[in-house]
């Protein structure tokens, strides 16, 4: 199965794309000036963050950056389109041949660039019957539109691309509140020979819907010795199935030409100058790398908290990264809204001593968490009855089965288990010595490996 | 000349010679204490009147906004006295291929007034002290100038601010100002002039330098050899004028602008065919509302009827130039030779402060002899005027000669935003040289 | 420029036209192809821009400047409850 996306974001820009007009309007149709509304007359002025929000996430897709670009006019009829035009880079995308990871696979970007997004429709009438209703605060707003290579193998890969890709893009420019329902895609997908197109699929959790049907609408067809057709779908987020496409059937050419009103714009001084910051999922994979942390902790770490990443290596740096995996992603983690709020700047210097001593074995676990309860402002857990080793067993047992990820990591990264050690030290409060709970939970793995 | 006195000048000119597509109707309106008064081509957007660029597809359609050219006079002090008449978005060289009104020349009611800024052109004829603003592609400045027999000055592209300009080649349209002399123009060129934060095209200008002179011209013999034996002789009677001014007048080869013409029209309408899209009955002028059919036949039959043969035709033209398969051959070639002609003029420069030829290669036509042009030949009546537009150079057409009592014109292109050197020769002439007033005008 | 061809490029821009026009219109238009076939002998160059004059890095800060009059430019269009009313989709 071969599957490509072509993904459209929306740039968190004050004013739109080619105009001073707000990217957030209320009411319908509030937000709008002559140029967004394509009166006659009009004419485009590029937004300057948007250039470089475009440039920096092409630069952040590894991508060759192109250094001299400009806009070109696709023009086609629709409703939503005011110019019935979109203002668009077709021959010097801001970037092209770049790559983006999702684990260790490797995901091919074709290219990246930035265009204007039309207004938004909203259908009145009879079935069959329907008009357009048109609120163009949306139209202008600025889109970056990220196409991949057919490099990704199913529904559930281009979901987790999608999501990663969200994650780090956040950090890198900021999105919107609700990026994961307002991103949107064209999936290409084959299971077999032809590729089969869905235009214009909303959300995160669609495009992975739509993906999943399509794969199975193409298996079957195919396993019934059926020939899949070569066609554009459109999916239909009520049946949650994918249907030929049913209006834009006219005939379009096009015709691309450069937009003279908007020049030329020489991006490649600007994309060498930029420092890019680093971004949460790699930053997981450097400190996977530099601390030897197992992927699983070290992508929750950075997810939980930039701040929680920044603890960890505080203590990986002088303890070592196991020890700073189990107390930055049990104790501290679990209490860490608290331990911040209370502490701020003074956390790390606080934190530190504890650590210190039980590393240097001069207090017991049950200790050190206790004076971290106490540095979170709650109450220490008063000391249980030591419970039978039998609830131990089947406590370690649920959580290696609820997490099979960490199974097929530990195959590979003995440390795998760290994540799964803080979890049963948080479950169980101290009540056993981290050392019992270590071995109990190796042995666990161990039969299931 | 007092308010009653213009108001009577307006009248004539629209109900004789078909100027105006709106105008000032109230006397009232032309009282006042006002610098000057002026008038604008009906593709420049003006919040006081219709803007309808000539079409039935923009029947009623009053702008939100005035052109920033329009908006600069208004502050000057000027009273916007109505909007002229034009061959449909620009598309012509007659101003006969209008849905409103076609201007009649006034020297001859039976001639047209050139196009597409023909009503811009003989308002500056008809009305004593009158700056009329015109609109230049591929010509449409000279043309009318020329055949109205008065001053038409395009200047640089991107010299004068396009906003709330209605669009015809976006890389190729200019505003610019005829008048019956060449002084109103210079005094009122500064004013149009200068970067506009809504026109990033407008942005990269050097000041306008009213300075500067012309001591030798270059004349391509390429251009003057397809000429009328009346209008070279004609031609070469101002050259020996030019020289007995002083000015030295030298033959040169330039064989790039064969390819001017081709390219202008594929450029042209290859980027009007893009600006005329958003004309669909939907958002503006002539809105239609049928549930009947879907939206694209709805587009399809609003264009259809609301649109003139001349726009359709460079419509499909333009369309056809971008589309997958011909853009290189066409669309992108033409790009490419535009280049090609800029630096044969830069070549030419080096050796003259500026280029001069006829502006038209006869006077303006009978509408009967223009009834039964083919298209193709009234593309070549653009073939002097093309070449510097498609360069983007400023230009001036200044009345020459009288030929069987009708203007003809001669044009002189200076490099890029050298506007000043035109005008200075323009003033120069004037004393060398008397221009006649038309009947229509006294 | 064929008949066909022309109605293809017609469909394309939106134009209804009459066979009388598709006729018209083919001829005019291969007669003007004909002049354009001379740009062939013209050398090609990748030194090429997309206006006459250079206009370059033209750039507008990412500061709001609400339109002030919305309403004005709602007038021009027929609208519901703010919806500006477009035609069928189907």
């Amino acid at each position: 199965m071969k599957i490509g996306l072509e993904i459209h974001i929306q740039l968190p820009t004050r004013t739109k794309l080619f105009c001073s007009c707000s990217t957030s309007g209320d009411e319908v149709n509030s937000s709008v000036c002559p140029i967004c509304l394509g009166f006659p007359g009009s004419r485009p002025m590029l937004n300057r963050r948007a250039l470089e929000m475009g440039v920096s996430i092409a630069k952040f897709l590894n991508c060759e950056i192109t250094d001299k670009v400009w806009f070109s006019r696709k023009t086609y009829f629709y409703p939503d389109l005011a110019k019935n035009y979109q203002i668009t880079q077709y021959e010097t995308p801001l970037g092209r041949n770049g790559h983006f990871m999702v684990g260790d696979r490797r995901i091919g970007i074709w290219e990246a660039h930035i265009e204007e997004d039309p207004g938004r429709i909203k259908r009145a009438g009879r079935a069959g019957e329907e008009v357009a209703l048109v609120d163009y605060n949306r139209s202008g707003v600025p889109l970056v539109e990220i196409v991949t290579a057919p490099d990704l193998t199913t529904p559930e890969e281009a979901r987790a691309f999608l999501s990663d890709l969200l994650i780090e893009l956040r950090h890198l420019v900021g999105l919107s509140p609700q990026d994961e329902t307002t991103v949107r895609a064209d999936g290409n997908i084959s299971v077999g020979e032809e590729r089969v197109e869905i235009k214009n699929i909303n959300g995160l959790r669609n495009i992975e819907r739509a993906l999943k049907f399509e794969a199975k609408r193409q298996s079957r067809l195919l396993a019934a010795g059926k020939k899949i057709v070569r066609e554009t779908r459109r999916f239909d987020e009520e049946l949650g199935t994918t249907l030929p496409s049913r209006e834009k059937e006219f005939e379009e050419d096009y015709g691309y030409i450069g937009e003279p009103d908007l020049g030329t714009y020489v991006i490649g001084p600007m994309a060498r100058a930029m420092e890019l910051p680093e971004t949460p999922l790699a930053r997981a994979s450097r400190l996977e790398r530099e601390h030897g942390v197992a992927a699983a902790s070290a992508r929750q770490m950075v997810l939980t908290s930039w701040e929680l990443a920044d603890m960890f290596e505080a203590l990986a740096s002088r303890f070592g990264g196991e020890a700073a995996t189990t107390w930055t992603l049990g104790p501290l983690a679990s209490h860490w809204k608290e331990l911040q709020e209370r502490h701020g700047d003074r956390l790390e210097s606080n934190v530190v001593p504890i650590i210190e001593q039980v590393c240097a074995g001069t207090i017991t676990d049950a200790e050190a968490r206790m004076r971290l309860d106490v540095l979170a402002g709650r109450e220490a857990a008063p000391a249980a009855a030591p419970a039978a080793e039998g609830d131990l067993k089947q406590l370690v047992a649920r959580l290696v089965d609820s997490h099979p990820e960490v199974v097929k990591d530990y195959r590979t990264n003995p440390r795998a288990a760290n994540f799964l050690i803080g979890q049963v030290m948080k479950e169980t409060q101290g009540r056993y010595a981290s050392k019992e709970v270590s071995d109990m939970i190796r042995k666990e793995l161990e039969k299931r490996v | 000349m007092n308010g009653a006195e213009l108001a009577a000048a307006v009248r004539r000119a629209d109900v004789g010679y078909q100027v105006f597509a709106e105008r000032l109707e109230d006397p009232i309106a032309y009282e006042g204490d006002h610098a000057f008064h002026f008038s604008t081509k009906d593709n420049l957007c003006s919040i006081d009147f219709q803007t309808r660029s000539g079409s039935r597809i923009l029947e009623g359609y009053r702008p939100p906004f005035d052109a920033t050219a329009i908006e600069r006079l208004r502050k000057a002090g000027g009273l916007l006295i109505g909007k002229t008449n034009m061959d449909e978005f620009g598309f012509g060289s007659f101003s006969t291929n209008s849905a409103i009104g076609v201007p009649r020349n006034p020297f001859d009611l039976e001639r047209c007034c050139g196009g597409s800024s023909g009503g811009a052109a003989a308002a500056a004829s008809l009305i004593e002290d009158h700056l009329a603003v015109g609109v230049s592609t591929g010509g449409s400045i000279s043309c009318p100038a020329s055949f109205c027999g008065v001053v038409g000055l395009t200047p640089t592209y991107g010299r004068v601010s396009r906003w709330g300009l209605i669009d015809y080649g976006t890389s190729l349209d200019k505003v610019g100002l005829l008048s019956a002399s060449s002084a109103p123009i210079r005094r009122y060129l500064p004013v149009i002039s200068g970067p506009d934060p809504l026109d990033p095209t407008s942005q990269t200008q050097p000041p306008l330098d009213m300075s500067g002179g012309i001591d030798s011209v270059a004349v391509p013999e390429e251009m003057v050899a397809d000429l009328s034996d009346d209008m070279r002789d004609a031609f070469q009677e101002a050259v020996g004028k030019l020289e007995g001014m002083g000015v030295e007048v030298l033959k040169v080869a330039m064989p790039a602008l064969r390819y001017a013409l081709p390219a202008y029209y594929i450029l042209a309408t290859a980027e009007a065919s893009t600006n005329m899209a958003r004309y669909c009955g939907m958002r503006y002028g002539d809105i239609v509302e049928d549930t009947d059919l879907g939206f694209n036949e709805l587009f399809s039959s609003v264009r259809s009827r609301g649109l003139g043969s001349e726009t359709k035709r460079r419509i499909l033209l333009g369309t056809f130039c971008r589309m997958v398969g011909l853009r290189d051959r066409y669309y992108i070639k033409a790009l490419q030779v535009r280049q090609l002609v800029i630096r044969q003029y830069e070549e030419a420069f080096q050796g003259a402060d500026a280029v001069l030829t006829p502006t038209m290669p006869y006077v303006a036509p009978r509408f009967d002899e223009i009834e039964t042009m083919t298209a193709l030949e009234a593309y070549h009546a653009d073939i002097l005027t093309v070449p510097p537009n498609l360069a983007g150079l400023p230009h001036i057409s200044l009345p020459c000669a009288y030929i069987g009592g009708m203007p003809a014109g001669m044009q002189l292109a200076a490099p890029h935003w050298k506007e000043g050197r035109l005008l200075s020769l323009a003033e120069r002439w004037e004393s060398e040289f008397q221009y006649r007033i038309p009947e229509g005008r006294t | 420029m064929d008949e066909e061809t022309v109605r293809k490029v017609a469909r394309v821009a939106r134009l209804d036209l009459t066979d009388e026009e598709v006729s018209k219109y083919a001829a005019d238009l291969e007669d003007i192809l004909s002049t354009f076939e001379v740009l062939d002998e013209a050398p090609s160059t990748e030194d090429f821009d997309l206006d006459p004059v250079p206009v370059e890095d033209r750039l507008r800060d990412d500061e709001v400047l609400a339109y002030p009059d919305p309403a004005r430019l709602r007038r021009e269009m027929r609208t519901a409850d703010g919806w500006v009313r477009g035609p069928r989709l189907t």
